[in-house]
């Protein structure tokens, strides 16, 4: 058996999916993942695709996500480093998972004309930034005191729909609010609700299956900056965050144990640190 | 029913595919108002192809009309917002063309061959859903010119296709 998967993985050509060759089925314990010949992991070394799959085959089935911390970068900086990110997957196909806060900005997406020039001119002088982007969903605020999280995933390592990712980051968002204690939920308005206010924003552009922006959570945001727009364009409702429902200060620390715990549970993955300096990449291993 | 029939027995002497044709296509080859005369490159050039991102294409006149497959409207959901292009912009094969947007995610478009964009849909302005609601008919997305016909070579057929969109799902 072992010695045909070799014959094939050596004779095929290095094509991206193979559909014929299922991995092993997802399960919780590691310990009867099957060891390979060297020659085989030679093999696979040769195609980012084979990559990806190997990895995965010898995981489990888990995919690995890179945690990336960023601190607190600007909005300019983390669309360029989810750029790097996404592009990386062409050659090096590797999932990441960029969590950072950003100074006070606005942004909006594809849907450019409920938001004309002079009225993101108005937004500028209440001294923030403001950004049109190529995501989903309309016009929304991030600052301080906001988790931003930016999953630069591959879907065809989870399921090719973005209806279903949409989906998993809201039911993770929702898993978080419930370590706390917060009963949160969707609503046919995208992004995650405790009663008639947002807690977490929802925004995704998607290309040739890879993921790029994310969601914004609101750990103790300014939630003033709120009121000079209508959020995510959706009249008669209001925000919140995790301080304002839990009476005391819940910081953006505190809570990306939570998210990184919830979205490792929800997408079934195993996430290793990364490094923040791209010139310098971890080759990973210990998960976050 | 006769209709049927009557392209059963052509599909017997020119074309294995035709009889895959879904029941979509066949009701699209029967709507158009002028009279149309049966003949083998008629037939052909109605079929829709498929390309692996789930964009079809379908050619009448020189002219192919682009959409997307009823598995690419499950997979995205309620679609709010199409972001198409201006007509007359040049198209390369598999060049992002536009996007859709459903569920606060923004999905790009690609062009199935190489050409130029006659015509958008302007219905899908007021009603986005239409790419829902009727994905190979009133919720197509652009018109475009054919610059290299062998392209259509290197997409799926409806056949081809409904395999390849098994295969995701395995």
């Amino acid at each position: 058996m072992e010695l045909n998967l070799f014959l094939f993985w050596t004779l095929s050509p290095l094509a991206g999916d193979l559909v014929s060759l299922k991995p092993p089925q997802d399960h919780e314990n590691h310990d009867d993942t099957p060891d390979l010949p060297a020659a085989l992991c030679v093999n696979a070394a040769s195609s980012p695709g084979l990559q990806v799959w190997f990895r995965s085959w010898m995981q489990g089935g888990r995919p690995t996500v890179e945690v990336v911390r960023l601190g607190l970068v600007s909005y300019q900086e983390a669309l360029r480093l989810q750029q790097v990110y996404v592009n990386r997957h062409r050659s090096d196909p590797a999932h990441a998972l960029l969590l950072c806060q950003h100074p006070p900005v606005y942004t909006t997406g594809i849907r450019h004309k409920p938001y004309p020039a002079p009225l993101l001119d108005r937004l500028r002088l209440l001294g923030a930034d403001v950004h049109r982007t190529n995501r989903g969903g309309l016009i929304t605020f991030h600052g301080p005191g906001q988790l931003v999280c930016y999953p630069i995933l591959h879907l065809g390592s989870f399921k090719k729909s973005v209806r279903w990712y949409v989906s998993e980051l809201e039911k993770t968002i929702i898993s978080v609010c419930s370590r706390f204690g917060i009963d949160a939920s969707t609503s046919p308005h995208t992004g995650v609700w405790v009663g008639d206010n947002k807690i977490c924003a929802v925004g995704i552009h998607c290309g040739r299956y890879v993921t790029s922006h994310g969601l914004a959570l609101n750990c103790n945001t300014d939630m003033s900056w709120f009121g000079h727009i209508v959020p995510c364009g959706i009249m008669g409702k209001g925000v919140t965050s995790l301080s304002a429902e839990l009476q005391r200060d819940v910081c953006v620390e505190e809570t990306v144990p939570q998210l990184l715990d919830a979205f490792r549970d929800r997408f079934h993955c195993l996430l290793t640190d990364g490094q923040t300096d791209k010139t310098e990449r971890d080759g990973g291993g210990s998960s976050a | 029913m006769a209709m049927r029939v009557a392209i059963r027995c052509l599909s017997a002497n020119f074309s294995p595919r035709l009889p895959a044709l879904s029941s979509a296509a066949t009701r699209l080859l029967w709507r158009s108002d002028s009279p149309r005369t049966l003949s083998t490159t008629s037939l052909l050039s109605t079929a829709l192809k498929f390309t692996d991102k789930h964009e079809w294409v379908r050619v009448e006149g020189g002219i192919g009309t682009v959409g997307i497959s009823n598995y690419a409207q499950e997979a995205l959901g309620d679609v709010v917002y199409c972001g198409l292009p201006e007509v007359g912009q040049r198209l390369e094969l598999l060049e992002e063309f536009g996007a859709l947007e459903s569920v606060k995610a923004a999905s790009e478009l690609y062009s199935p061959l190489a050409g130029e964009v006659t015509e958008i849909n302007t219905e899908l302005a007021e009603n986005p859903a239409l790419v829902n609601k009727a994905c190979y008919e009133e919720g197509w997305l652009i018109k475009m010119t054919i610059e290299k016909p062998e392209e259509l070579e290197g997409l799926m057929d409806q056949a081809a296709y409904d395999s390849f969109i098994m295969s995701l799902e395995d």
